[in-house]
C-alpha cells in the first residue's frame, strides 16, 4: 500500500553550538498515514509534532530516517507541488491583498495560473472572504487571516494537506466549516494531516490519530479504538441486600441507583468472570455497557503516565 | 506576470512606498536641475550660472568642465548619502522574509532554498539599480539638453554605484540571514562604508603604527573588506575622464560580495526554521 505520509525511523536532535545540551525532538518515529483519510497528531507542547511536520515539508532537516510523501522521498522537492501547508500563526506579506496572497503562494507551489485564479475565487467565496478579496491582509483580523491561510493551503489542489492548529482563532462557525472541508477533502481522496491541541476537534474530524510524547509515538489507532478500550465495563443488576454484601467482599466498585447496582469493571475478562459468578447466584443481568472514555481523558492518562 | 519572490519584492517596495520615495527624490533632483538651472554660455565658456534663482559663482570654466564637475559632485553625494538611504530602505527585506509564520510558507514550496534567497537579493538590488539608472540617465539627459554636453561617462558611472550597493547589500544579506535582524545587517554595512575611506588611506596610516603586527592587520583588513570609498571615488575619475586603475578594488570587493552571498546561501540552505 502506498501511504500518503510515511515517516521511517525519523530522528531529530536540536543542539546549541555554544553548549553540549541536546534536545531529542524526534526519536526513531515510525508513522504512516493512509490516503483519503483525516489523520490527527496529538501531543503536549514540545512533543515534536510541529518538528515532524516541518521535516516533512523540508522546513527543517532530519538527523536520521526518512520521510516519504505520496510515495516519493522528500529529497525530490517536486513532490511538494502536491502538498499544502497551513502553518501555526501564518504571516503573509502585509503589502498583498487576499487574492494576491492566494495567487502568489499558488504560483510558488507550481500550480497552473488559470486554475489557481479559479480556485482562489472559489475558496475565498467558500471561506466567506470574497468581499475582502481586494483588502490588504494587514487589515485582516486573526480569524480572517486563519481562513486565508487555510485557502492558501488548498489553492493549488494538493493531494496531501498539513494543517497545524487549523482552528486556532476561528469562531465556532469557522471551526465547523473547517471540519466540513476536511471531511470533503478526505471523501475526495485527499489526505488531511491535522496537528492540534484541541482534542474535541480531533475527535470530531479524524479517522485515525496518533499521540506523541517526548518525540515518540506512544499511541495510534482510530478514535473509536483508542477511546473504547480504555473505559472498562459497567454491569447493571437488580439491587439486593445480600448482593451488596457479596460485592463488598469481592472489593468491587459499585453504586446503587434507582434500585439497581451499577458495577464498574476494568476489562472484558473481569466482566465475563463476574457475569458467570452472578448467574451462578441466579442474579439477573440487566445490562452490560462498554464504557467509552473521552479522547481528552485518554490523552491525559497517556501523557501523565511516566 | 506570474507572481514569484522576485516580483513580490518589487511589489513590496511599491506598496511600502520605498520605491516611490527613491523615485520621487530622483525626479526632484532631475526636475530641479532641468527647471531651475540656468547657464550663461558665451563662446563655449561659462560666464554665469543660476540655480534655484540664486547666482552661483563659477571660475571661467569651459561648459564641459563645469558639467563634469557638477556630475562628479552629484555622483559623490549619491555614492555616499544615497548609498546610506538605499541600504536603510532594503535592510528589512531579509528579516521580513525570515519571520516565523512567513518563512515556513516559502520553504514548503517545490523551490530550492538558494532560489528563494537569490530572488530576494536580486529583487532588492534591482529596485535600487532601477532608481540609480533613472537618476543618472535623467540628470545626464537634462544637462545634455541644457548645456549640449553629452558626457557618456556619467551614465556609465551608474554601474559603479550599483556595484558599491550590491557589495554592501550582500553584507546586509549575510548578517540579516544569520541574525534575522535588520539593524544588525545595517550596522555592519554602515561600519564598512564609514571605515572604508580610513582603510583606503592605509599607506599613509600604517607607518604611524608602533608594531608590525598592527600594520599587517590593518593592511589585511584593507584587502579583505569591500573598498566602497575607492569605488565611489572612481566614479569621479571616470566622469572627469581621468585614468582608472580599479581592477584590484573591484576584484577584491567582488570576491568579498561573492563570499558573503555564498556564505548566506550555505547558512540559509542548512538552517532549520
Amino acid at each position: 500500500m502506498q501511504f500518503a505520509f510515511e515517516a521511517v525511523s525519523l530522528s531529530k536532535i536540536f543542539r546549541t553550538w555554544w553548549s553540549r545540551r541536546e534536545v531529542h525532538a524526534l526519536q526513531q518515529v515510525d508513522l504512516a498515514v493512509a490516503p483519503g483519510t483525516v489523520f490527527g497528531l496529538l501531543g503536549p507542547n514540545g512533543a515534536g509534532k510541529t518538528t515532524l511536520i516541518k521535516i516533512a515539508l523540508t522546513v527543517a532537516r532530519a538527523d536520521g530516517g526518512e520521510v516519504r510523501l505520496l510515495g516519493e522521498s522528500i529529497r525530490n522537492r517536486s513532490i511538494l507541488r502536491r502538498v499544502g501547508y497551513l502553518p501555526e500563526n501564518p504571516r503573509f506579506p502585509m503589502h498583498l491583498n487576499a487574492i494576491q496572497v492566494l495567487r502568489l503562494y499558488g504560483s510558488l507551489s507550481g500550480g497552473d495560473p488559470n486554475r489557481i485564479r479559479e480556485n482562489a475565487e472559489q475558496w475565498l467565496e467558500r471561506l466567506e472572504l470574497a468581499r475582502w478579496r481586494d483588502t490588504r491582509v494587514s487589515k485582516f483580523s486573526k480569524g480572517m487571516n486563519e481562513r486565508l491561510a487555510f485557502a492558501q493551503a488548498l489553492v493549488h489542489d494538493p493531494d496531501l494537506i498539513f494543517l497545524d492548529e487549523p482552528t486556532d482563532g476561528l469562531d465556532p462557525l469557522g471551526r465547523k466549516e473547517v471540519r466540513t472541508i476536511c471531511r470533503e477533502l478526505a471523501d475526495a481522496g485527499k489526505t488531511v494531516f491535522v496537528n492540534s491541541h484541541i482534542l474535541a476537534e480531533i475527535e470530531l474530524i479524524c479517522d485515525r490519530i496518533a499521540v506523541m510524547k517526548s518525540g515518540e509515538i506512544i499511541e495510534q489507532g482510530t478514535v473509536a479504538d483508542i477511546t473504547s478500550s480504555r473505559g472498562g465495563y459497567e454491569l447493571v443488576v437488580p439491587g439486593s441486600e445480600g448482593l451488596s454484601q457479596w460485592l463488598r467482599e469481592k472489593t468491587l466498585t459499585f453504586a446503587a441507583v434507582n434500585g439497581h447496582f451499577r458495577i464498574q469493571l476494568p476489562d472484558r475478562a473481569s466482566a465475563n468472570g463476574l457475569i458467570d459468578a452472578l448467574r451462578e447466584r441466579n442474579v439477573e443481568i440487566e445490562s452490560l455497557m462498554l464504557k467509552k472514555k473521552s479522547l481528552e481523558s485518554v490523552f491525559m492518562e497517556r501523557i501523565a503516565a511516566p | 506576470m506570474r507572481p514569484g519572490i522576485f516580483v513580490d519584492t518589487f511589489q513590496e517596495s511599491f506598496r511600502n512606498k520605498m520605491f516611490l520615495f527613491f523615485f520621487i527624490v530622483a525626479t526632484l533632483i532631475i526636475g530641479s536641475i532641468g527647471l531651475t538651472l540656468n547657464m550663461d554660455i558665451v563662446n563655449g565658456v561659462l560666464r554665469g550660472v543660476t540655480f534655484l534663482g540664486n547666482e552661483v559663482r563659477v571660475p571661467a570654466f569651459t561648459v564641459q568642465q563645469w558639467v563634469q564637475n557638477l556630475q562628479s559632485g552629484l555622483a559623490m553625494v549619491i555614492g555616499t548619502f544615497g548609498l546610506f538611504l538605499a541600504l536603510m530602505a532594503t535592510s528589512t527585506l531579509f528579516p521580513t522574509m525570515l519571520q516565523k509564520g512567513s518563512i515556513e510558507l516559502l520553504l514548503c514550496r517545490p523551490i530550492p532554498r538558494w532560489r528563494i534567497i537569490t530572488a530576494r537579493f536580486l529583487g532588492g538590488a534591482s529596485i535600487m539599480a532601477f532608481n540609480a539608472a533613472y537618476l543618472f540617465l535623467g540628470v545626464w539627459a537634462v544637462l545634455g539638453w541644457k548645456a549640449d554636453v553629452w558626457n557618456n561617462a556619467f551614465p556609465l558611472s551608474t554601474i559603479l554605484v550599483i556595484f558599491a550597493f550590491i557589495v554592501l547589500f550582500s553584507v546586509v544579506m549575510i548578517v540579516s540571514v544569520i541574525t534575522e535582524s535588520a539593524p544588525a545587517g545595517l550596522l555592519v554595512a554602515f561600519t564598512m562604508l564609514i571605515f572604508s575611506p580610513v582603510l583606503a588611506a592605509h599607506e599613509q596610516i600604517t607607518p604611524a603604527f608602533s608594531s608590525e603586527l598592527y600594520r599587517q592587520i590593518f593592511r589585511s583588513l584593507y584587502w579583505l573588506v569591500p573598498k566602497s570609498a575607492e569605488t565611489i571615488s572612481a566614479m569621479r575619475r571616470l566622469i572627469q575622464n581621468r585614468p582608472l586603475d580599479i581592477n584590484w578594488v573591484l576584484g577584491t570587493s567582488a570576491v568579498f560580495a561573492l563570499t558573503c552571498y555564498v556564505g548566506a546561501l550555505i547558512y540559509f540552505t542548512r538552517k532549520d526554521y
